[in-house]
């Protein structure tokens, strides 16, 4: 029953938020029929979503999407696979854990863009810099929630795990881990919207080979050649796939574990 | 009567400072310049520094901007009133609607493809891994590039997948530390600094691709600003003319003028004043052969079909259009 309700309002929401958007596309295309603004700087949304598509058929835009999710997905394995081994010795040993602390401190502030001329010195440019971007861009949150997901694990249901007999491993699995898995989903959110955000500037600002760039360099590319209309076509792809990711990947991890464990305040 | 004396003075002295704008010449005209940094752009810097503008009523606001996209977005806008760009990225504009014809000439430079590898001979020898820096996606170095690659390779996208975009600065450095590029398609200061480095030589030249020199920027403004402020319009030509003169009659003293702008000693920058092919000229070159190799490898829609489409009745005073075959200075735009 109330879970009934519960979807009725989720549905609800959903479809007021489709509405919106829409009311905002329409709205978009009537400013640019008024010929108010230049179409050079304001293209009608007909017209971007015509680039869209042509762009997408094309294979084009496929082929950039697809590098620039095979690029954001290595340098955020790459952070996890960091973040993981960081943390694990955080936990291990308190000298670590001050020191992990001090580099979060003093790194977590900066963002992975700006470290980019140093990673062009030492690695050149092209995918290996940008994957070195993103993996730095999505280190620091991935270790900040990890680390508080794992220390805001009550003792008292440490010491009933160790009471039931798990050990080590054991512990990990089955207390520590779902312990903190809001913590974790919450890391991977904003490791992956950080990861986003390094790839698609670090492409603007050294650009990437012709060859194998992502969006990014989708952009950069139609700026240059003011080809705008596709400007705002790659925009909205970014768009689109943050939406079906925050949708089909952490929206329903969440409700298949931490909803169902009642961890959430919903 | 001290009194009266006293409002009298008060009077004058009201009166005089309202009247001394008009002692000293005419109220100056504001125009709004896109400037960049660089051996290119010397003309502006000695306008600036000798206060040529203001001698032609003139009052400049200079717009300083890193790159020519973001010249040709401040002209868009209409942030600036005149900017500097190469023929190709001025004829992207020109191509999407932009109503924008070209000012003037500005500058003949030397430009080229340097590499520092010592087995690239020719554009055959790049693999496809190897890395060619340009300063962005359809700029002027992009362009030639093309057409070389057309020439002898035999199309013009042929190394469209080797291209990375860099600012000059940062292709240098990448270039001559041998840090992930092997190719630099560059200007001065920055080709004669590659140049001068063991190990970095050069590949082909913008002469060799083009087959004659042509403007490496050229002056381009709003036609609105043209049809709205003739006035200031043609001061600006006229400025911009004196200090292309003023550098090519004084070079020393120019290198002295330029040299804490650039970061250079007076001897090198008078050596690069005095490069083989730098030519600081307004006269207008090879406006028109970039838009037909652009229109036919699909950078564009269409080539310009004549001069008049592209640019002001100045420059084509100085074309010129000789009845009967075609003269000289018409035969060197294409």
């Amino acid at each position: 029953m109330v879970k009934a309700r519960e979807e009725k309002t989720e549905r609800k929401k959903t479809l007021n938020q489709v509405l919106f958007i829409i009311g905002a596309l329409l709205g978009w295309e009537l400013m640019a029929w008024t010929g108010w603004f230049p179409p050079l700087l304001f293209p009608k949304m007909s017209q971007v979503l015509i680039h869209l598509w042509a762009g997408l058929s094309g294979g084009e835009l496929l082929a950039r999407v697809a590098f620039s999710l095979y690029i954001i997905g290595l340098g955020l394995s790459l952070a996890v696979v960091t973040a993981a081994l960081v943390t694990t010795g955080a936990m291990l040993s308190p000298l670590i854990s001050d020191w992990v602390q001090a580099l979060m401190a003093v790194l977590h502030p900066l963002p992975g863009i700006a470290i980019l001329p140093v990673i062009i010195l030492w690695l050149g440019t092209g995918s290996r810099s940008i994957v070195a971007v993103i993996w730095f861009s999505s280190l620091w949150p991935l270790i900040a929630n990890l680390h508080t997901g794992l220390r805001s694990v009550p003792t008292t249901q440490i010491e009933v795990g160790r009471n039931l007999g798990l050990k080590g491993s054991q512990l990990v699995r089955s207390i520590l881990l779902p312990g903190a898995f809001p913590y974790i989903l919450t890391g991977l959110r904003v490791g992956w919207a950080r990861a986003w955000q390094a790839s698609v500037a670090a492409e603007m600002v050294f650009g990437a080979s012709g060859g194998e760039g992502g969006l990014g360099w989708f952009i950069y590319k139609k700026r240059f050649f003011l080809e705008i209309p596709s400007v705002f076509a790659g925009m909205i792809l970014i768009i689109l796939i943050g939406l079906l990711v925050e949708r089909l990947c952490f929206e329903e991890v969440e409700r298949r574990t931490v909803r169902r464990w009642g961890m959430t305040a919903e | 009567m001290r009194r009266s004396v006293l409002l009298l003075l008060c009077l004058t002295l009201i009166t005089g400072g309202l009247m001394l704008p008009q002692v000293y010449g005419a109220p100056m005209e504001e125009i709004k310049i896109a400037g960049q940094f660089g051996l290119v752009y010397a003309p502006l810097t000695v306008a600036k520094e000798r206060k040529i503008f203001e001698r032609y009523g003139l009052k400049p606001v200079w717009k300083e901007y890193g790159s020519g996209g973001a010249v040709r977005e401040a002209l868009i806008s209409g942030e600036v009133d005149v900017g500097f760009m190469g023929i190709p990225p001025f004829l992207i504009g020109w191509d999407k609607g932009c109503e924008w014809k070209i000012v003037c000439g500005f500058v003949i430079v030397p430009i080229g493809l340097v590499t520092n590898d010592p087995n690239i001979k020719s554009l055959k020898d790049f693999k496809p891994e190897d890395k060619i820096a340009v300063p962005s996606p359809g700029s002027i170095q992009h362009i030639l590039l093309a057409m070389a690659a057309e020439k002898e390779l035999g199309s013009p996208t042929a190394l469209d997948n080797n291209i990375v975009a860099m600012p000059h600065p940062d292709g240098a450095a990448a270039l001559i530390s041998k840090k992930g590029i092997k190719a630099h398609f560059t200007t001065p200061p920055y080709l004669f600094e590659e140049l001068s480095q063991p190990g970095c030589h050069l590949v082909i030249d913008d002469v060799t691709i083009f087959g004659h020199p042509f403007n490496f920027n050229v002056g381009v403004a709003p036609q609105r600003f043209y049809d709205r402020r003739p006035v200031v319009y043609s001061s600006f030509i006229n400025a911009i003319g004196e200090a292309m003169a003023w550098i090519n009659n004084n070079k020393e003293a120019a290198a002295k003028l330029l040299a804490p702008e650039f970061g250079l000693t007076p001897e090198k920058t008078l050596e690069y004043l005095n490069w083989e092919g730098m030519n600081y000229t307004a006269a207008p070159y090879g406006l028109m052969g970039f838009g037909e190799f652009m229109a036919k490898a699909g950078y564009i829609q269409r080539a310009p079909a004549s001069v008049a489409e592209i640019a002001f009745d100045n420059v084509l005073a100085i074309i010129g259009s000789r009845a009967g075959s075609p003269s000289e200075l018409e035969r060197i735009q294409y």
